[in-house]
């Protein structure tokens, strides 16, 4: 008996040890990486080896698997050489790729949005690409407008952006509004009154994906814009205090407003699909989400459907705040791992992905909000509210950010619970006030 | 027992609620079946919980489409497999000496595994993983196997243990009486009175590893190694999400495991008559 | 006896394969948590030491209250719901001579079976304000008690606790069944020709020869219900604003959120002491002696 537990035991270990032996071969190769590396170096005139490159990107729903596709298919005859191993990626809030970059596990390119660019820049475990923005003479390619999208605060590049600016949109049901009587609304005031006309009629009058936290700041970001063009932004940069008039007004409307009913039931659990269902079948009368609702509000609603300027404290408060857009762009994109064998080609890759990623978005989505330029015909044709977007674009006087691109991670956390506690109306601007001003950095 | 059955008569309260509740419980089953053939508005708004309008099987090619559904399933039997083995191996021999054999550090080292319990694997989820890369498993099924034996260990003790409890002493005693060795006694005396809680256990282990998310999702990069709920990732977008065909997902994922707990659930009522007859 | 039990190479052998593995891949980890606690640390670069003050900080955070309340509210609720609806379908399906019971014994599991996703997506249709089976209920029985369940920050961390009770209850009902059968039945027989009801006889019989079952199931769903997170992370996100956050939820948030790691490990070494705690309380409670028959 004795025997056979020693046995039992030896199995044990034998087993470990088998599990552990299958993976050294992948491990060795990170600890020859270095020596490859140079290897690497002398011989890359002999050029178009075959070279497989891990990504980790967005891959999940049109408007993110159908522009990857095209950027590869289209790598495929520029660098036939180079093999994509894609990882989808998450939605964790970037723990997935946290755990990589403490594991020396990073892919060697991934998407990064400011927050992972803010970390993995303290850490080491992103590459400065300045040299390669000059070397593929990227910034040419570059959008004037959204500049801003490939150059961060301290002045360097971490990732080739494809998005640009986009914003919030207040989009509205046109014939919901005529059959009710109700006024598209410019001041607060009617604003109310429409809220009170909609809910007597059995329509909610705003639909907001409230599950997720970004549409509440924005909304909220709205609100504040009236008399603040810098928004929310202002917060993040330490240079404002959630008690200063603007944001103190805002948060009191929004509260006022939600008790009068301006969202529908349970609005902090509805997730994109129910929340835009409700606008959709015209059970809604408005909607808020960035410009890229514009072809799904269309597709569904077709000519019913436009979008407000955002309605005003008064009458000339609307007109003097009319172009005070809320959203924008930051740095963004496709970044490179600092420890991929050869840099410049993951470099070269990347950016090329992100240039061919914004031309589908472009000229097939129906897009023209993207970072760099693109010289190809559009496909699909704008419908009429980008179009009107389209218009305005060069009469925009300011703009703010979506909460993704608050650079402040412990103001971001802060102001997306607090604006979705406002989305209840049990939950007082006072409060508001208190929590977000106990998040907001000290001035830069 | 006619005492017992004219009880049961008397109660027919008793009966109306069992039933209630065993339909409450086979309903999600049925729910997510339904989900699975229907599309974002149905199973949203026009029509959340009752059998869809037209069966959309288009979910089901859709989520085959997306990812290599025999490969990731085959991932999973093998990881729960050798999970199940591996814990309950481990968990059985080491409650057994906390629970019954007689050394210093016993309770201590009771109180010890159970702290594994107490800690939510996001918590761990960095060194834990740095701890893989370096002992070399990142990438093999050891990444998963190893890890999810670890952190089974902890409940699984402490239920062997609560059942090593409950057995009386005179056991031992008489085996030690008839000259049985330790290990003797453990094997062909002590394992069969516990066979119930190993069934109830096989179980628990086999659903834990099945449907666990968190670790596969940060340990395993590799395409040939992934299991069935890492397959939800490709449907769930930053703005919206496919449900449907997540519900297809999830229905390929869900229903072997149903059908494993099925025809398993009979081994385990065998075994726990088995258990009470020695007892008995 | 006592060299009998007292085997040394016997317990070597039983102990050291899990004392080996859980240490290095679960203790460790854990210990880690605890020192990096005491760190300011994004979890990626060097990271400063600073003592305590990552817990002086917590113990200011109206968060953390908050996040501990939940999850005392959570792991009350279901020890409540599972201990108690867990035991009366064990002893009502253990008795052999009730009819169907096989089906009822694999319907109770069923929730089990299924993963966390597909139960709370359930839920949130359930309890949705709009459409949901709760409010429907309501509506046919002629009643204007409209909730909005998950939306209301009173209502919804409790809201939540039901799915996660309701769910695993099928687990303590499993293990309670084993724990009910292993219970002799010569003891069942004697208290039937003393003239107890069936009642009495599980109170004064199953019940206190099943301490040791009742022990674990308590510690597991305590313990379950204090470091509560997929539940929320799936139906509220912590939602709304901040009102279902639990310790792991206040972790994740501060770790993979903020990018504060040190803090994030504070929060969950509270969480292991508090478990603990609960667990030794447990423990002294519940009678240790070993049951003799």
């Amino acid at each position: 008996m004795k025997k056979f537990a020693l046995a039992l035991m030896s199995l044990c270990l034998v087993f470990v040890a088998a599990c552990g032996s299958a993976g050294n071969n992948v491990a060795n190769e990170g600890n020859k990486e270095t020596v490859k590396e140079a290897a690497n170096e002398e011989t890359k005139t002999e050029e178009a080896k075959p070279v497989k490159l891990r990504i980790y990107a967005q891959y999940a729903d049109d408007d993110t698997k159908l522009p990857y596709d095209y950027a590869v298919a289209e790598l495929k005859k520029e660098m036939p050489n180079v093999e994509l191993e894609l990882e989808v990626q998450a939605q964790d809030d970037g723990q997935k790729l946290k755990t990589y970059a403490a594991t020396g596990n990073l892919p060697d390119i991934f998407g990064a949005g400011l927050d992972i660019i803010s970390t993995f820049k303290k850490s080491g475990n992103i590459l400065e690409l300045d040299q390669y923005v000059e070397q593929f003479g990227f910034k040419d390619k570059m959008q004037p407008s959204a500049m801003n999208t490939l150059v961060t605060d301290d002045g360097h590049t971490y990732a080739f952006p494809y998005a640009g600016n986009e914003f919030v949109l207040l989009y509205y049901n046109k014939e919901l509004f005529e059959k009710n009587g109700v006024k598209v609304p410019t001041t607060y005031d009617e604003l109310m009154t429409a809220v009170k006309t909609f809910n007597a009629a059995g329509i909610t009058p705003l639909s907001l994906f409230a599950k997720e936290k970004w549409p509440t700041v924005s909304l909220f970001d709205m609100f504040v814009t009236r008399n603040e063009p810098q928004g929310i932004k202002k917060l993040d940069k330490g240079e404002a205090s959630a008690s200063d008039p603007a944001y103190k007004e805002a948060a009191e409307k929004i509260v006022e407003l939600v008790q009068a009913g301006l969202l529908p039931k349970g609005a902090t659990n509805l997730n994109y699909d129910q929340a835009a269902a409700l606008f959709h079948q015209g059970k809604a009368a408005m909607f808020l989400n960035g410009q890229w609702e514009i072809a799904e509000s269309t597709k569904h609603l077709g000519d019913k459907v436009g979008w407000m300027y955002f309605p005003g404290t008064d009458a000339a408060n609307y007109e003097a705040s009319k172009y005070a857009f809320s959203g924008g762009g930051g740095p963004g994109g496709y970044a490179v791992n600092p420890d991929t064998k050869d840099k410049e080609l993951a470099a070269k890759v990347a950016a090329f992905l992100s240039l061919k990623y914004a031309e589908y978005k472009y000229t097939e989505r129906g897009n023209p909000l993207v970072a760099t330029k693109v010289d190809k015909a559009i496909v699909t044709e704008y419908p009429p509210m980008m179009q009107q977007l389209s218009d305005d674009i060069a009469k925009i006087s300011s703009t703010t950010t979506f909460a993704w691109g608050l650079s402040d991670a412990k103001l971001k956390a802060a102001i997306e619970d607090a604006s979705q506690s406002l989305m209840t109306g049990a939950y007082s601007a006072e409060q508001f006030i208190e929590d977000v001003n106990k998040a907001i950095p000290a001035a830069k | 027992m006619t005492w017992m059955m004219k009880l049961r008569k008397n109660n027919p309260s008793m009966q109306i609620f069992l039933w209630l509740y065993a339909l409450v419980s086979v309903y999600p089953l049925i729910w997510m079946i339904f989900y699975s053939l229907k599309n974002n508005d149905e199973i949203f708004v026009t029509n959340p919980f009752g059998p869809p309008v037209h069966l959309r099987f288009e979910n089901y090619v859709e989520a085959w489409s997306k990812y290599n559904v025999p490969v990731y399933f085959m991932n999973s039997l093998l990881v729960a497999a050798a999970t199940v083995t591996g814990a309950i191996l481990l968990a059985v021999l080491f409650s057994y000496a906390a629970a019954r054999l007689r050394w210093r550090f016993s309770t201590v080292a009771h109180t010890y595994i159970l702290v594994g319990m107490f800690i939510p694997i996001q918590v761990i989820m960095i060194p834990l993983a740095i701890l893989v890369r370096d002992l070399n498993l990142a990438n093999t099924y050891g990444a998963l196997i190893i890890p999810y034996i670890a952190f089974n260990i902890s409940f699984s003790s402490m239920v062997f243990y609560g059942f090593f409890r409950s057995i009386p002493i005179e056991l031992e005693e008489s085996a030690c009486i008839d000259g049985a060795s330790i290990y003797r006694t453990f094997f062909s005396i002590m394992l069969p009175i516990i066979k119930p809680a190993i069934a109830t256990m096989v179980i628990f282990i086999f659903l834990n590893s099945w449907n666990e998310f968190t670790m596969a999702v940060i340990l395993i990069t590799k395409e040939s190694l992934k299991t069935l709920p890492l397959g939800l990732l490709f449907f769930q977008g930053q703005f919206t999400t496919d449900w449907g065909a997540m519900g297809a997902a999830m229905t390929i994922a869900s229903l072997p495991t149903v059908l494993i707990y099925i025809l398993f659930s009979e081994q385990v009522e065998n075994a726990l008559t088995v258990g009470s007859a020695v007892k008995g | 006896m006592n060299k009998f039990l007292g085997n040394k190479t016997a317990i070597l052998l039983f102990i050291m394969p899990a004392l080996l593995l859980y240490t290095v891949m679960v203790f460790y980890p854990i210990a880690q948590t605890f020192f990096r606690s005491m760190y300011e640390w994004d979890g990626l670069s060097e990271g400063t030491f600073i003592w305590f003050d990552n817990y002086t900080r917590l113990f200011q955070d109206g968060l953390f209250f908050t996040s501990v309340y939940n999850g005392l509210i959570f792991a009350v609720i279901i020890t409540i719901t599972q201990i108690g609806i867990g035991s009366i379908l064990a002893f009502a399906v253990a008795d052999t001579k009730f009819k169907g019971r096989k089906i009822l014994r694999i319907s109770f599991f069923i929730p089990v079976v299924l993963s966390i996703t597909v139960v709370c997506q359930l839920w949130l249709s359930i309890y949705n304000g709009e459409y949901g089976l709760i409010n429907k209920v309501f509506e046919l029985l002629g009643l204007e008690y409209k909730q909005d369940w998950l939306s209301s920050s009173k209502s919804a961390i409790i809201a939540i606790a039901f799915v996660n009770a309701w769910q695993y209850m099928g687990y303590h009902f499993a293990l309670l069944l084993a724990g009910v059968k292993s219970v002799p039945e010569q003891y069942m027989e004697a208290a039937r020709i003393d003239g107890a009801t069936k009642l009495q006889a599980i109170l004064k019989i199953n019940i206190p020869m099943m301490a040791e079952s009742y022990k674990f199931c308590l510690v597991f769903a305590i313990t379950g219900g204090l470091n509560a997170f997929a539940n929320m992370f799936i139906m509220t996100s912590g939602g709304p604003g901040t009102s279902t956050y639990t310790l792991t939820y206040l972790m994740y948030r501060s770790a993979f959120r903020v990018g504060e790691f040190g803090y994030g490990s504070a929060a969950a070494a509270v969480l292991v002491i508090e478990c603990l705690i609960a667990t030794l309380i447990i423990n002294r409670l519940i009678a240790r002696e070993r049951i003799s028959y």
